[in-house]
Parts: structure tokens; sequence; C-alpha cells
């Protein structure tokens, strides 16, 4: 066995995304002690990647950034990355004990001041997972340009251990002695905010991902229009022409009983609308079109920002895509029922994106002894008060932020990680007034 | 115009087979990957809202629950499991219902305790049969024979040519397709063609080439099966290329609807998922008509049938079931009605 610190915390926060950060600030600023596991290199989650939020079109990172800094210079929040909780199990009220394992870095991130000389001395190339795919990185690398902790990474994985960025490192920072390391965290309540997974459009083959290289996912466009994307322009992957007849293909993987996600994304109309307007803005004379089953703009404003894509000329057309075909030029037929018509028709396109849709994290439910967890049927975190207390899970003490209970949006995942820091606010001084 | 609507259809159609269907959120997935649909001619989404809607009138007079084969593409990807192509199986079972003029395939459809009382009558008819000729091996056969040729015969005047005509009623005089005499002779080879092929359900997608030769086979087998005992008198030929042939072919039916019943129990295709009495029924007679003359014709060149008159009578029975019960009422009528439907589909588009 081996050996483990005992460290204690008010609070456990898994999951240092939007939500995840939002419940350890609110936390932290009620003088609360707060640790924030997260299993990834950096702070901020998937929102950090992206490029604009709907139906403000304010920049992603210009709203993460500040409230990641925030997270990481707060005195009452301490921050484990690359780290994950293998076991909780509740002894009492406001007791919790959580098995922590620590994955080591291999640079020692106090140290390192992301000169980025360590990247250009790595003679390993692989796919870059935070571009998702559309360029390369090195072994030794920064996650991403606005990463926090904004460190270099070695991954491990694949290194060939040659030892070039250790030389290169102006600091001395990089350190492969580092080992994994185990922690015992008493805790007295525990937030569970560990999000959720992009569909993976591999398993519809018809649509032809991963064979067709013109055929991308929604969060690769998302790269490509971000600020700090990787081409610093519009390209399709296949020759790296700037596209000009754009289709998107909605619902990929959500309302879909064939790869067992019948539920709605609750975000992929939203984004990919956003998508079309930034492109249009990106590409003046490109032309977009959306393929839908059901346009849900739901929200506060959403129906104005639905108006305001038509409006500017993108083009919607009813009917979901049923399988796509690829063209020795690199283009796209999509086949589909034009609903509006009843009739079978074939568009081509010089680039398709696919709005992949928002499936369950499960992993948080193996963490508790049992079947302690309450999962729901598609392995969300169960509610169980629904419409009273959202946030309260099977375990008193026990709380959930945002998308780890379902389908959500960024307003609606940052409303809920407030819903459930308040419960565990309140969870907390229950116990300590008596 | 005003439109009827039939409120109850849904359920309805469910007599006939149908699953789920209201499940459907018209996403045109199942239009857009069927690879018989075309600009021109779109389904099953169609025939799903027809359904939905109860539009009884517009599936009457439609040809398109013929068109489709079955290849399960589309229940395969139904994102709401409304399964559209049992649905059109449903409707193929519903249409030959309105065809029949006697009403009686819509009662075998819904009914399974009337098919059952239907081959039970003709079991009990064939024994009276065989009773008023003594169990006398040979009177049997040369009366079954006649009887082979009859059945033929009246099935054809008193049942198909009517329901034929009732079918071209619904589907071109109703809906006022003008069509001259001339594309009614010129399209005569496509009905030839698409009844003795089936060759449209080879463009199909998916795995489905072999599913048609086994089907291909299974047509020309039969049908030569019924010419050499109806024209050529097998069970009571002395010629040996007419035995031999007989015997072929009978062994045919019998390997392929083997493998057919062997699928269907599987279930391990999208179009075996949900068998009906009906689809049972028509297999496994099939079957049972292989398997009995291959054995009467063996009985007879064994010189046993003169005692074992039971192999007989057995073959008798499922003879008469076929001839009388599936054969005009059942499944068997899909045969000739696709293929009247693609002949008044080669006619429509000749306009």
């Amino acid at each position: 066995m081996e050996e483990r610190q005992i460290i204690e915390y008010d609070a456990l926060v898994i999951g240092a995304g939007i939500a995840g950060g939002e419940a350890a600030i609110n936390l932290a600023n009620t003088g609360y002690k707060v640790l924030l596991v997260e299993k990834d290199h950096s702070l901020g989650g998937k929102m950090i990647l992206l490029s604009k939020v709907f139906p403000t079109l304010d920049c992603a990172a210009c709203i993460t950034t500040p409230k990641v800094s925030e997270i990481a210079r707060h005195n009452n929040i301490t921050v484990f990355t690359e780290s994950e909780v293998t076991h909780i199990a509740k002894k009492g009220d406001n007791d919790f004990v959580a098995q922590i394992m620590k994955k080591p870095r291999y640079v020692r991130v106090e140290d390192c001041t992301a000169c980025q000389l360590c990247e250009k001395a790595c003679p390993v190339s692989v796919r870059d997972e935070y571009q998702f795919g559309l360029i390369g990185r090195k072994a030794a690398f920064i996650p991403f340009s606005i990463a926090n902790p904004k460190a270099a990474v070695i991954d491990i994985e694949n290194c060939t251990l040659c030892g070039a960025c250790e030389k290169a490192c102006p600091t001395h920072c990089i350190d492969f002695t580092m080992e994994t390391e185990y922690y015992e965290l008493h805790a007295k309540t525990v937030i569970l905010a560990t999000g959720f997974n992009l569909f993976d459009p591999l398993e519809i083959p018809r649509f032809g991902y991963g064979q067709y290289k013109n055929v991308i996912t929604s969060m690769q466009m998302e790269r490509e229009i971000a600020p700090t994307r990787p081409y610093n322009t519009i390209l399709r992957p296949g020759d790296g022409k700037v596209p000009d007849r754009i289709a998107y293909v909605l619902c990929t993987g959500s309302r879909d009983n064939t790869i067992g996600n019948p539920i709605c994304s609750q975000i992929c109309c939203m984004y990919s609308m956003k998508q079309a307007q930034l492109l249009m803005g990106a590409l003046p004379m490109a032309d977009i079109t959306i393929y839908y089953i059901n346009i849900r703009s739901f929200g506060k404003g959403f129906e104005e920002f639905y108006q305001q894509a038509k409006g500017m000329g993108v083009n919607f057309v009813k009917g979901k895509i049923g399988k796509i075909t690829e063209k020795e030029n690199g283009n796209l037929i999509l086949r589909y029922e034009d609903i509006a018509e009843g009739v079978v028709k074939e568009a081509e396109h010089d680039m398709v994106v696919l709005s992949v849709g928002v499936k369950s994290n499960p992993s948080a439910g193996k963490i508790f002894d049992g079947n302690s967890l309450k999962l729901d049927p598609l392995q969300f975190v169960a509610q169980q008060d629904f419409l009273g207390s959202p946030a309260k899970t099977s375990i008193d003490g026990v709380f959930v932020a945002g998308t780890a209970s379902g389908p959500m949006d960024i307003p609606d995942s940052i409303l809920s990680a407030g819903s459930a820091s308040s419960e565990a606010i309140s969870y907390l001084t229950r116990y300590q007034s008596l | 115009m005003a439109t009827k609507i039939n409120p109850g259809f849904s359920k309805e159609l469910k007599k006939y087979g149908a699953v789920n269907m209201n499940a459907c959120y018209n996403c045109g997935t199942c239009t857009a990957v069927c690879s018989l649909s075309t600009t021109d001619d779109s389904f099953p989404r169609e025939m799903v809202r027809y359904s939905a809607l109860g539009l009884e009138e517009d599936i009457k007079s439609s040809l398109k629950p013929w068109e489709c084969y079955y290849c399960g593409e589309c229940t395969a990807n139904c994102p709401q499991t409304a399964n559209p192509g049992e649905l059109m199986m449903s409707l193929r079972r519903w249409l030959t219902a309105q065809y029949d003029w006697t009403g009686l395939s819509g009662l075998l459809y819904r009914s399974l305790s009337s098919t059952i009382a239907a081959l039970l009558l003709v079991l009990a008819g064939v024994l009276l049969f065989a009773n008023s000729v003594d169990f006398n091996a040979e009177r049997m056969l040369h009366i079954g024979h006649y009887f082979e040729m009859t059945a033929i015969g009246a099935v054809l005047l008193v049942i198909f040519l009517p329901n034929l005509l009732r079918m071209w009623y619904f589907t071109i005089v109703k809906p006022k397709v003008k069509a001259p005499f001339k594309n009614y002779v010129t399209a005569l080879s496509d009905l030839l063609v698409h009844m003795f092929t089936q060759k449209r359900y080879k463009e199909c997608d998916g795995d489905v080439h072999f599913r048609w030769l086994e089907h291909f086979v299974l047509v020309i087998a039969y049908l030569s099966l019924l010419f050499t005992t109806v024209f050529l008198n097998w069970f009571g030929s002395q010629s040996i290329f007419v035995i031999v042939l007989g015997y072929v072919e009978s062994f045919l039916i019998f390997v392929v609807t083997i493998d057919f019943v062997g699928s269907r129990i599987k279930k391990n295709k999208s179009l075996n998922q949900f068998s009906q009495p009906s689809d049972w029924l028509f297999v496994i007679w099939l079957l049972l008509m292989g398997v009995t003359a291959f054995l009467v014709r063996l009985f007879i060149d064994l010189g046993l049938i003169e005692t074992q008159q039971w192999m007989y009578i057995i073959h008798l029975t499922v003879l008469a079931q076929w001839a009388l019960i599936i054969v005009p009422f059942g499944k068997w009528t899909h045969f000739l009605y696709r293929s009247f439907a693609m002949y008044f589909l080669k006619i429509k588009s000749m306009q």
C-alpha cells in the first residue's frame, strides 16, 4: 500500500469546469476551504476551449479566464490537476473520506515559465487533443495558450525519454523522477461537477466521420473559429481549402435511440447557429446550411438569436441527414428528406460539421460505495428532488453541479453550480450549529 | 376537396403488425437512408405520416408500400425506433385486405384464431374426402391432381382477377391517372421481369444479394414445381426427366425455406424482428409443401404409397390449405400485387 498523505478541507469539488469552478469560488468566498480536483492539465473544462457563447456572442475565453485566474489565486482554494478521486466513503454527517490519486506532470509548475523551449526541443509529434486533432503537438507541451496553470506537461505515454526537453529547460523544472502521489482527504461536503462527454460520431458510420476528412465535429469547428485557433483562418482539413458551402448536421448523437441517447443535447441547435453567424463574419461569401429536425431555441434570447441567424442568411432546412458520401474532390454529398416538400434530395457541400450531442460522464457513479450514488437511466447523476432541490443527490451532503446531472448550456451550468454551492453551504452550517 | 381521416387507423394497423409508428418525429432519416427512395418517389416517411394521420384513401391509392422490399435499413437507423420497415410491411398486409373483395384476407390477417379455424376446416374437408374414397391411394392421387388444377383456375378467376381489378381501380382509375391502352401493352415486359426476378430488390443497400438469390431460387423452384405437378403430372409421370425435375425443385424449396424459417427464429435481421402469424404460415407451409411433395414421390418410387396412404393425405392437406387459404388470402398474394404494382408504376411513369 502506497503512502497516503492525510489532508483536510471543508469541501471537495470534483471537476474544474465552469460549474465546478463556480461552485468552488462560491464556497471559498464564504470562507470555506475547498479542494478542487481536476483530471485534466488545466482548469476551465470545455468552456475555456470555446470560441464565443450564445446568445450574446461574448468571447468564451474572456468569461472563463478571469474566473479561472480567480480560482487559481484564491486563498481558500487548492487545485489538484491531473488528479482523480478514486473512492469516497461517507463516515457520517459532515464526514467524508476521499482517496485521491495525483498523477505526475513531470514538470514543477511553480518553476515553469511556459517559455516553450521544451516544446521546440521535443522530437515527438502527436495529435493535439486540445485542438481536437486538427493539428499536432509535442510530447513536452503547454496544453493550450490560455491554460491554467500555464506550465508545460510531459505526455509520458508518447515520450521517448530522450531528455532533450530537460537540457533545453532554462529553469530546470522538468523532473522525470516525479511519482504518483496519494492523498486521503477528510472533507465535510462533496460537489460533483464531473461534466459531460461529447458524443463520438464514429458511432454513426453513415456520416463518414473519421473516413472523410472534410467531415468534422462541432468542437473542431469551435476551435477553428476560436481566438486561439490553430489555422488562423477557417480551412477544411482535407486539402486546406477555404470552404464555401458548409453544412451542419444537427442532432448527431442526440435524440437518437440507435446509439442509445434518446435525449436532446439542449445546446446543439444554439451552438450551431452561433457558429453559423461567426462563420458568416469570417467567410462573408460562404453559404451555411443547417439541417435540423426541430429548432429548439428555448432560453432567454434564444429565439431572437435564431431569427438573427435567419436574418443573416443562414439557410435552415428541415430534415435530418441520412447518409454522407464523398466525391473525388473531397466535397460531400448529403442525402436527406426535405420535410417541407416530402422528397429525398441530395446536396453538395465542401465541408460538413456534425453537431455532436451530450453524453453522460458516468465516472462519478463508480467513486462511491456500492450503488449509494444513484444515476439516472442515461448515467447522469440522479437528482433526488428535481424540482425542489435540483442539486441534491441520493447521498446527503453530496451535491451535483452543471452537466453532471444532464445536458445544459453555460448559463444553466453556472446557475446549477450556484444552487449546488448554496446547498453545500447550508449542509455545512446545519451540522456546525448543532 | 375535404380529406377524410380515420382517427382509429393506427389502432387498426396494429392488428396488421404495425409497431410503434406514432413515435415518429418526422426527421426523414428513413427516407434518406432508403436506397430505393428517389426524388420522384420518396418513402417510407410519407407512409408513416399518412398512417399516423389516418389518411386511408391516400394509402389505398398509393403503390409505395409495394415499392419497399424490406431491407430493414430504415428500421435499423430510425432514431425513434418507430420501425418504418415493419409499418410498410403492415401496410402491404392492410392493402392486401383492401384489394380482396371477399374480406377474408383482412379477417385472416387480423385474427389468428380464424386462421387456425380455416386450416382445421380444410383438414376436415380433406379427411372427409379421403373417407369418401375409402382411403384409396390411387383414387386420391387422381382426384388430388384434378383438385390442384381446379383450385388454381378458381383462385385465379374468382379471387385474383377481381382483386387485381380492384387494385387497378384504387391506384389508377380513382386517382384519375390517364394512361393510354398502348402503355398497358408496352409495360407488360416490366410486369413479367419483376414477377420472376424481383430485380429491384437487388438495388437495396446492404447484404441483400444472397437473400435476393435465395428468394429468386425459391420463386423459380416453386413456380416450376407447380408446373411440374399440375401440367407434367409429377406424381403420375413415368418420365425419368419429370421425376428428377420434381425432386430437385422440391429439394430447393426445402433448403431455402429452412434458411428462411431459421432466420425468423434467430431474428438476426431487422426484417425478421417482428414475424406475424401470416409470415410464419407462409414459410412453414412452403417448407411443408416441399417436404411432403418430395416424400410422396419418394413413397411412390419405393412402392409404399398403396399401403402408406397417410403420407399423401398429409401432402393433400398441406396443399389444400396452401391453395385455399395462404395463396388466395395470405402472404402469397404479395408476389402478385408487388409485380402488378411495378407494372402500374411503369404505366404511370410513361405518361
